[in-house]
């Protein structure tokens, strides 16, 4: 009976929940992931500009409010400016979490750069022609021709460093998995079911492709 | 400007997380509603007890605006209960499970939806409605109970009735569920595939590093039989099927 009562409630209430709430929850979870995820997630483009144009709204307004001598429009100020500071600091910190792999692995995201922005695509090429020009000046010229390459892959032995796709990752279920996910144990494979709700030590490769569809989050 | 971070969490980024929880105010001064970023905050009128985000909570607990009613879960009744529960031989293997995920109210992903589209955006910790407001449920321990109790008694330790007794409980509650999590390591697999509901946020981001590096060390150490057993699964697959009346035609399918 109380479930069934929590349920109509939800239901209802669900419809009012305010985009820009649900925007917070996804620019959450977006920098979540990609701090703990071995690879580069997609780039949520319309998230990110969504938030940046009602950042520098905000900050519009807060500059305008300034001035006001009034105690109470201080602290309604005060309380405006830690808001634009948290989100500042999800928004910078998700950036540099990207950044930080794209330069780990800029060879690898140069032959894929499905998941990043335009500007990120523009400072990887930047960067790595200026990487690479470097090296070829200051010691690769001297070398002979076939050891120049900065991406050999003949020999059976890819010079290109790519993220590990089998890393260990902590995730939670959001829907149910219908299918069994295939764990590879010690000594045999197992399946294991996936139920909303749980939490796992599960491989990077194995929850990929659901925690895109959002059905698992990384945590 | 690249983040010098490894992956996971650290404890302040957690503590950080944990402050987008709402938490019940019992105000002493008027406050409009105010237009954040993150939607309309909910209007303050002493006495009513409203929920607000524990970050903004905190900034009126500071400036003597408010009262933050501690969650249920947070008391000493409710925490002595989990601790008999935490400490029972019978339950020695698991966790105090958390209370479940509220129904689900989100469309199912539809191919081609964006990354993180707000449709099908399923809402999880820290934005579970009521997993730390006064009608939160008081048997259950919530994702972030670590980082909150702390939060909540470091900076509202007037608001407690006992505030004391419910620290001591809470350092107890943590070492018991610390130490049971290093004992559940015994079961760490190279295949990666650990079950540990009702697990915390902040007890995830204290094992991440060991569990993480164990578990990828062992399956770097096995990666070898594991691949020559992926190999002979899928041969006994493959000639499964070719006695099911599926006579080899994969080169043919190759070819086409």
């Amino acid at each position: 009976m109380d479930q069934d009562i929590q349920d109509i409630l939800a239901s209802v209430s669900a419809p009012t929940i305010p985009q820009r709430s649900i925007d917070l929850q996804a620019l959450t979870r977006a920098w979540v992931q990609e701090r703990t995820s071995p690879e580069l997630l997609p780039y949520p483009s319309d998230l990110i500009e969504r938030t940046m144009e009602r950042l520098k709204k905000q900050i519009d307004n807060i500059e305008n409010m300034t001035g006001t001598m009034d105690p109470q429009a201080n602290f309604t100020l005060v309380i405006f400016q830690t808001e634009l500071e948290r989100f500042k600091f999800l928004i910078r910190s998700f950036l540099r979490a990207r950044i930080a792999k794209i330069d780990k692995f800029a060879q690898h995201y140069l032959a894929q750069p499905d998941c990043l922005s335009p500007l990120e695509r523009e400072y990887l090429h930047a960067h790595s022609s200026l990487l690479s020009a470097h090296y070829s000046t200051s010691f690769l010229s001297s070398f002979p021709i076939q050891l120049q390459k900065l991406d050999d892959t003949t020999g059976g032995i890819s010079m290109v460093d790519k993220p590990d796709e089998d890393t260990a990752v902590f995730c939670r279920v959001l829907r149910d998995i219908l299918e069994p996910v295939e764990v590879y144990g010690e000594s045999e494979t197992n399946d294991v079911e996936l139920r909303r709700g749980d939490v796992w030590v599960l491989r990077w490769s194995a929850v990929r492709e659901a925690v895109i569809r959002g059905d698992i989050e990384l945590i | 400007m690249a983040l010098p971070l490894a992956p996971g969490l650290t404890p302040s980024e957690v503590a950080f997380l944990c402050e987008m929880e709402l938490v019940t105010v019992i105000p002493r001064q008027r406050l409009p509603s105010l237009e954040l970023l993150a939607g309309p905050t909910a209007r303050v009128e002493p006495p009513f007890p409203t929920p607000l985000p524990l970050w903004f909570a905190l900034l009126l607990k500071r400036q003597r605006r408010a009262n933050i009613s501690p969650p249920p879960w947070l008391s000493v009744e409710s925490l002595t209960a989990i601790l008999d529960f935490e400490t029972d031989d019978r339950t020695a293997g698991v966790f105090t499970p958390a209370s479940p995920l509220p129904t689900s109210t989100t469309e199912p992903y539809m191919d081609r939806d964006p990354y993180l589209d707000s449709k099908s955006l399923e809402s999880s910790p820290p934005f579970i409605i009521d997993s730390s407001t006064a009608r939160a449920p008081g048997d259950a321990l919530p994702y972030h109970w670590l980082e909150l109790s702390h939060l909540l008694l470091t900076h509202a330790a007037d608001d407690f009735v006992d505030a004391d007794t419910v620290r001591r409980l809470v350092r107890d509650l943590r070492e018991v569920r610390m130490s049971k999590l290093r004992k559940g390591f015994g079961v760490l697999d190279a295949g990666a595939g650990v079950k540990m509901n009702g697990v915390g946020a902040m007890e995830i981001a204290e094992v991440r590093g060991f569990v993480g590096g164990v578990v990828d060390g062992l399956r770097k150490l096995n990666k070898s039989r594991e691949e020559s057993r992926r190999e002979r699964e899928l041969e006994e697959r493959e000639s499964g099927m070719g006695r099911g009346g599926y006579p080899d035609d994969d080169d043919d399918d190759m070819q086409l």
